[in-house]
Parts: structure tokens; C-alpha cells; sequence
């Protein structure tokens, strides 16, 4: 009987907006979206709901315990929006037993682009984190558990101690999923990888009536965890939102996971475990090394950068928003700055992303936009705007006439 | 018999039109209508207003109503391809502006022509009128056997060809149409001399049947020029249109990557819709121009005409243009315009400034010089407003009661 390590990820995007060409210039705001309608309808459904079974299965079992990564615009929407959640959150954390990641604070793709800027977001999440929660983390993810070695570099050099990815077999080349691994890197970092179908069971497959498993049963599940012999970790990744929004709470999904948590702990050798405790107890000279040397994530079928960075409109846009980098960081305006940051997270690329397939309907479901087309026409007027303020910033002599 | 009533045979009238044939049969026949005696108009559809200067005919076909929809608007739009309305799933007016996208085989367009006509005629009867007025393809076939019928004098008048709309080779059917009717025309009107030209180059129509009246244009009293309304930094080329080949947007894409190298804080917009917007917002990124060339979208109303108004330079680069409206909104709005010698404004437009549509370099020359010289600009701007006095509705209704006589005496 293996461990078991939960991580789940709770994030949410500034949306854009209908910004047209007649906002140029007109001090209208970039980020008005549907925020706070999504953010409230996902914490009715699911934040607040599943927060709170957490809670609750945090003080019926003693041995329970996961992790929870929040990126900081999801923290500051719920200030903003739901403060409640925060503080189910703070509870949450205050027992002791809900271990807090680090990552970027605008759930950006900076470590692909910037180590300058993916330090400072790190740092700038870091003191979010310790601010609400007085929580220091010691394990990194990246957005979207975007990984390679040159990631696993940065992170070594922010003090981290271990870091979860993806599970991807053109790297792993047939090892186990279930062991922890050595970062390719001078200074080597323990990993853990996503057990991609065993979470995605829960997340993505639960509800699904084409799944031959259908329905998915609790002695079922443990069956299947159950396969893995005791010194393997079954990391089940996911969304948080898988509780009550991808997976409605009329699916069963609460009842499942409520009581998934119940049998499993009947058990005295099961054992949950959270990342940071796993790694401070691995003996490095044991561990096989995890050689990735192009990027890779936890989205889509290829499991690559193909969602954020693939077609024309998201490689200018991503591009065109890290240019910008060395002008905005020299104007030092921090609303400035905050759009500039509100830009890069992932999910402006991701809804331009034309990819065929089922990965296709994934991307158009998380969209509010009508079509890659539209997201990307937004953000390039928004983008262009941005660009006239830096300018202006920049050349403050420059008259302007009429 | 009067023979200063007219029995005009229509497609399309605002608000339900798609392009510049019902804005043209408004502003000629609101004009007309105080010159001659009277004007039955026919639609192939019910008009949801109320129309005061002439009588509005419906010559819908039964077939085309769908349970629990009326017809509200044209079978297809005959202008623009990418929103032919199938006769079987018509759009209700709330949701008009979706614009549900399907194309309408061949057999279907030729079945909804004949269809028209059969109703036309049935209309025709009974109606005292002097002179048959068709107005482009979709109305010719109806206009012939009005004519066949009644034995009135026949004007076919020639808003656009099949020609300009695909310049490679379009519909043969269409084409077809536009050669039979205007054949059997007494007299063609064509909207511009560039018109004229390619009927009798392409289409061998006979020159001396040929008689050109240009479109006019509604006078504004809103105009409000200047940089205030947005994007008040930076200087400003307009594109507006459908996003066709015929528009020419793929050389605007062009010209901005051009003119960006010398005035690199331009910003260029695209306005309109169309059946290339998808390959001109990848040709944009793959140009890495995603902050600089900016894609409103379709514009309507206020948009539209804040757009004219803000605009530095208004560019038209079509391959080719019957006579170019836009081009003319944007000369009231008192932005110097820049378009295609292949076009008919530059008819009346005479001081705008006219190229090939395919000469970026002149045309980003032109572009800087008028960014760049305020004098330059102001002079052209003056130059368009003298010309606009000429561009008149009235002037052009006159025009047609002439022919009107020529066939009728």
C-alpha cells in the first residue's frame, strides 16, 4: 500500500474585458470580465463547499493531510470578491496539516521567459503567502506544473527543496510515476510527478458516462491505489475546482472524496503525505534522475507547451508582453506593473490556442470568449494600450499636440 | 400610363442590407421620388418599417417562410458571401447581428432568383408604371420578364459586378444574369466610368448603352474631426470594409509593416468582417504586428463614425471598387483618403490621393507624407470637401430621370 500526496491548485485570471480600439488611450479598465460573477458562482459550487468538507475531514481524521497551491490573483480576487474563502484557507493552514506551494504570483509563464521577472513573481507570491497564511513554503510548482531542467535551475536558486511536475514518458522512459526523481541540474532537486491517470479518474473522467469505468466507485479507486507497493507516492494533482465545478456536486464528486478519505484511513498502514514532509525525508543519492530538457506540463494530450505557446497569436502576444519587461520595470509604477503582470498569466494564451481535438473543447469550456480569435483580438488592442502608456511613461518631454 | 412612374425591382434596403446596394436605393429613390410621380419598390422580403416616398412591394416567396418566422430580410445576401442566410433556418430580427454563417449552393441562389421573379411579376400586374428600374443580378431575371410582360423600357442598373467581387472568376451563373439582363436592358446605368469600362471590356456590353451616374452621398451635420476620441497619442490609418479579397485588407496588413519602419508608434485599425478575418489576425501575429495593426471588428452607428472622425488617413486599397462609399464617408468626416485607382470615388474624389492598390511603397510614401505634413493633409481635406459638394443624391436622381426620358420619349 503506497501514500498518497494531494495537491490541489486554486487559480483564477483577471479577464479582459470587450477593450476596443475606442478604449485606446481612454483610462478604461483592461481587466473587466465577468471576475467576480465566475469568481462567486466557483466558490458557491465548489470553493466554499469543498473548503469546508476539507475542514471538516481535516478534524474527523488525524491522519489526513494535503496541499494547496493559490496563485496570487486567485488570492486577490477572493480579498476581493469572497474573503470567507481566505479564511477557510487560514483555518485550514492553522491546523497544521495543509502545506502551502510556491509559485508564481500571476500564474505566468515567466520561467520560460524571464528569470528576473519569474524570481520577483515568486517572491512577490511568497510574501502574499506568509502575509495571510504566515506560511513559508519549501516546495515549488510551476504554472500549470510547467517543468524542465532549466526550470528545476531557477527554483534550486530560490532556495526551494523539492518541485512537482508532470509524468511525462518520452522523459520517464517506462520508470515508475509512483518514485520521486533527481532534477538534471548542478545542484540537484527532489521531484515529484502528477500520477496523471489516477488524478485525472477524479478529474477529468468521474462524470464522464462514455468511461467504461463509469460510475467510479470508492473501493474501486482504492483498489487501483492500492496496486502500488509501500515506499511509492500516488501524487494525485489536480484543479481544486474539480470538486463541485468540472465535477457538479451532483455527480457525487464531494460524497466520493469524502468517502475515498474515510475508507483509506480505516486502514492504519495507509498514510497521506504532503509534499514538503516527503521530500525532507528522501535520501537524494538514491534517487534516479529526471532529464527534461524541453519544457514540459500537465496540460493537453502531449503534455508540452502546446496549449499557452503553439500558434502565431500566442507567440506574438507572449512575445510582445515580455519586451515590454525592461521598460516597464524602468517606469516603477505599480499599477503599471500589475497590468503589465496581469497580462502574462497563462490564461490569456491558453484561450487563443486553436489546437483540433478534445484538447480543443477543454480550452473553449475555460474560455469567455467566443473563439481563440476573439481572445486574441482583445488582447492585442489591450496590448497596444499598454504600449502608449509605457511609451508616454517612458518620453514624459514628448508634447503631445491636440 | 405615366411614364414617370417607376417600377423599381430591389434586393435589399437599410436596415436589412449588406453592403452598398440598399444604401444606394435609398438615397436615389428618396431623391427620385420628388422628381418623378411614383416608385413601386420590390423586396424579396417584408419590410418591418414604414417607408413614406414610395411603395414598398413584398415579393416574398411562400417557400421561404419558415414556421414561425417571417421574412424580414433578403434569402441571401448578395454582397457578402459569408452571410447567405439559408432559406430554411432564417435568422429571427433580434438575432441579426449573429449572423449564423452558411453557404447556399448554387442551385439554391438560382431557385431563390426565380422564385423573386415569379413574385415580382405577380406584382407587376395591375400597377401603373412607366419604366423598369432592376437594381444588380439577384433582380435582373425579374426585370426581364416585367419587361417580356409589359412591354415597358427596361434600365438595368449595375451597382457592382461579378467581376469586382471575384476578379479571378466567379460565378458563371451570375455573371450570366448580369450579361443576360443588361443585354435586354433599353439603357444600363453603371455607378461609375471604372464600371462602365469593365462592362464593355469584360462583359461587351455596347459603350453608347452605357450611361454612368454616380452614387451621391446624405449630407452629415455630426462630423467631429480630430484626434480627442481615443488614441489620442498616436497617429491613425483606417481600414474599412468587408474583409474580402475584392477590399484589398490583405495589401492594408502590408502597408502597416511598411509604414511602422518609419513611423513606428502609427496604429493602424481594421474594421469590418469577413470570410480572410481569420487569416488576416494570423498574418498580423505571424508579422508580429499584435499591438500595432488593431481589429475593431464590424462598426456601426456612433463606432463608425467616430472611427472617420479619428482617423489621420482613411486607406482603400481595393482590387476593385464600383464606386467605394466608405471612401466618401471618411472625405465627409474630414480624413484624406487614399485609394485604389481601381475604384469609382476616385471619380468624384478627384483630390484624394489615388494608387495602385498593389504599390505599397507609393502608398506608404503617401501615408508618411500625410502623417507628416499637417499642410499637406489639410489641403487634401479641403480639396475632398469642395469635390463632396458635387456628390449629391439629387444630382444623381436627376441623372436618372434623364435616362428615364431617353427611353420613354
Amino acid at each position: 500500500m503506497p501514500q498518497i500526496c494531494f495537491y490541489f491548485q486554486l487559480h483564477q485570471p483577471y479577464r479582459l474585458g470587450n477593450f476596443n480600439v475606442f478604449d485606446l488611450e481612454n483610462d478604461t479598465d483592461y481587466f473587466s470580465g465577468d471576475n467576480e460573477e465566475i469568481f462567486k458562482k466557483v466558490s458557491r459550487k465548489s470553493y466554499r463547499p469543498m473548503l469546508t468538507l476539507l475542514l471538516d475531514l481535516i478534524k474527523r481524521h488525524p491522519e489526513f493531510k494535503f496541499a494547496l497551491s493559490c496563485s496570487g490573483v486567485f488570492i486577490e480576487q477572493s480579498l476581493e470578491f469572497e474573503p470567507h474563502i481566505i479564511e477557510l484557507i487560514q483555518k485550514l493552514v492553522k491546523t497544521g496539516r495543509v502545506e502551502i506551494l510556491a509559485e508564481t504570483y500571476y500564474h505566468s509563464l515567466a520561467s520560460l521567459y524571464s528569470e528576473k521577472e519569474f524570481e520577483l513573481q515568486v517572491k512577490q507570491h511568497g510574501a502574499v503567502v506568509k502575509e495571510l497564511f504566515d506560511y513559508e513554503p519549501t516546495v515549488f510548482r510551476n504554472t500549470e506544473l510547467i517543468y524542465s531542467n532549466y526550470v528545476a535551475y531557477q527554483v534550486e536558486k530560490l532556495g526551494y527543496k523539492g518541485i512537482l511536475t508532470e509524468a511525462v514518458d518520452r522523459y520517464l522512459h517506462g520508470r515508475d510515476r509512483t518514485k520521486s526523481y533527481l532534477s538534471n541540474t548542478d545542484k540537484p532537486l527532489p521531484l515529484m510527478l502528477k500520477h496523471a491517470p489516477l488524478s485525472d479518474d477524479i478529474a477529468f473522467r468521474f462524470s464522464d458516462k462514455n468511461w467504461p469505468e463509469h460510475p467510479l466507485t470508492v473501493d474501486k479507486y482504492i483498489k487501483w491505489v492500492e496496486i502500488y507497493p509501500e515506499d511509492h507516492s500516488v501524487n494525485l494533482f489536480m484543479d481544486f475546482e474539480t470538486f463541485g465545478e468540472h465535477q457538479w456536486e451532483d455527480t457525487g464528486i464531494f460524497l466520493f472524496f469524502e468517502k475515498f478519505i474515510e475508507e483509506f484511513s480505516k486502514k492504519s498502514y495507509n498514510k497521506f503525505v504532503t509534499p514538503g514532509e516527503e521530500v525532507s525525508k528522501l535520501d537524494l543519492t538514491y534517487l534516479d534522475k529526471y532529464d527534461v530538457p524541453d519544457p514540459i506540463s500537465w496540460a493537453d494530450v502531449d503534455r508540452d507547451l502546446t496549449a499557452w505557446v503553439d500558434n502565431d497569436l500566442q507567440q506574438d502576444c507572449i512575445n510582445k508582453i515580455y519586451e515590454l519587461e525592461p521598460l516597464v520595470l524602468k517606469i516603477n509604477n505599480k499599477e503599471l506593473t500589475d497590468q503589465w503582470r496581469r497580462l502574462q498569466t497563462s490564461d490569456n494564451f491558453y484561450y487563443m490556442c486553436t489546437k483540433w481535438s478534445n484538447d480543443g473543447d477543454v480550452h473553449s469550456y475555460f474560455s469567455p470568449f467566443d473563439s481563440p480569435l476573439e481572445a486574441y483580438r482583445r488582447y492585442s488592442i489591450v496590448l497596444a494600450d499598454l504600449v502608449i502608456k509605457i511609451d508616454k511613461e517612458n518620453q514624459p518631454q514628448q508634447k503631445v499636440d491636440n | 400610363m405615366n411614364k414617370n412612374k417607376v417600377f423599381m425591382i430591389g434586393w435589399e434596403y437599410p436596415p436589412h442590407n449588406s453592403g452598398g446596394l440598399g444604401v444606394a436605393c435609398q438615397g436615389l429613390t428618396t431623391s427620385l421620388a420628388e422628381l418623378s410621380d411614383h416608385i413601386y419598390f420590390s423586396l424579396p422580403y417584408k419590410f418591418s418599417g414604414s417607408i413614406k416616398h414610395m411603395t414598398l412591394l413584398d415579393c416574398s416567396h411562400p417557400d421561404w417562410c419558415t414556421k414561425g418566422f417571417s421574412n424580414i430580410s433578403p434569402p441571401f445576401f448578395a454582397y457578402d458571401h459569408s452571410i447567405q442566410i439559408p432559406a430554411v433556418r432564417r435568422l429571427d430580427p433580434a438575432n441579426l447581428n449573429v449572423r449564423q454563417l452558411s453557404s447556399l449552393a448554387q442551385s439554391d441562389l438560382e431557385r431563390q432568383v426565380n422564385q423573386y421573379q415569379d413574385q415580382v411579376i405577380k406584382n407587376s400586374q395591375k400597377k401603373d408604371f412607366g419604366v423598369i428600374h432592376a437594381h444588380d443580378w439577384m433582380s435582373f431575371p425579374a426585370g426581364m420578364s416585367v419587361k417580356q410582360k409589359t412591354g415597358k423600357p427596361l434600365i438595368t442598373h449595375v451597382h457592382s459586378t461579378e467581376f469586382d467581387r471575384s476578379p479571378v472568376g466567379g460565378s458563371a451563373y451570375i455573371m450570366n444574369s448580369e450579361f443576360e439582363g443588361m443585354q435586354f436592358a433599353d439603357r444600363v446605368i453603371a455607378v461609375s466610368a471604372y464600371t462602365k469600362k469593365i462592362l464593355i471590356d469584360k462583359y461587351k456590353i455596347d459603350e453608347k448603352k452605357i450611361d454612368v451616374v454616380h452614387n451621391g452621398i446624405d449630407p452629415i451635420s455630426d462630423a467631429d474631426p480630430g484626434k480627442h476620441h481615443f488614441a489620442k497619442s498616436r497617429p491613425m490609418v483606417v481600414f474599412m470594409g468587408r474583409l474580402t479579397g475584392q477590399k484589398g485588407p490583405e495589401y492594408f496588413i502590408q502597408l502597416a509593416n511598411s509604414v511602422l519602419k518609419k513611423i513606428p508608434e502609427a496604429i493602424f485599425v481594421v474594421a469590418g468582417n469577413g470570410d480572410l478575418y481569420h487569416e488576416l489576425l494570423f498574418t498580423t501575429a505571424n508579422k508580429g504586428l499584435s499591438s500595432k495593426m488593431l481589429f475593431s471588428g464590424f462598426v456601426r452607428g456612433d463606432q463608425k463614425s467616430k472611427l472617420l472622425d479619428r482617423a489621420d488617413v482613411f486607406v482603400m486599397p481595393s482590387i476593385s471598387e464600383p464606386f467605394g462609399l466608405v471612401a466618401v464617408e471618411a472625405a465627409q468626416r474630414s480624413t484624406p483618403v487614399i485609394i485604389s485607382k481601381t475604384s469609382g470615388v476616385a471619380e468624384v474624389l478627384p483630390s484624394s490621393i489615388q494608387v495602385d492598390f498593389w504599390d505599397i511603397d507609393l502608398m506608404t510614401n503617401k501615408i508618411v507624407e500625410l502623417l507628416n505634413d499637417q499642410n499637406l493633409s489639410e489641403d487634401v481635406i479641403s480639396g475632398q470637401h469642395n469635390e463632396l459638394k458635387n456628390v449629391t443624391w439629387k444630382s444623381a436622381a436627376q441623372k436618372v430621370m434623364d435616362v428615364y426620358k431617353n427611353v420613354t420619349s
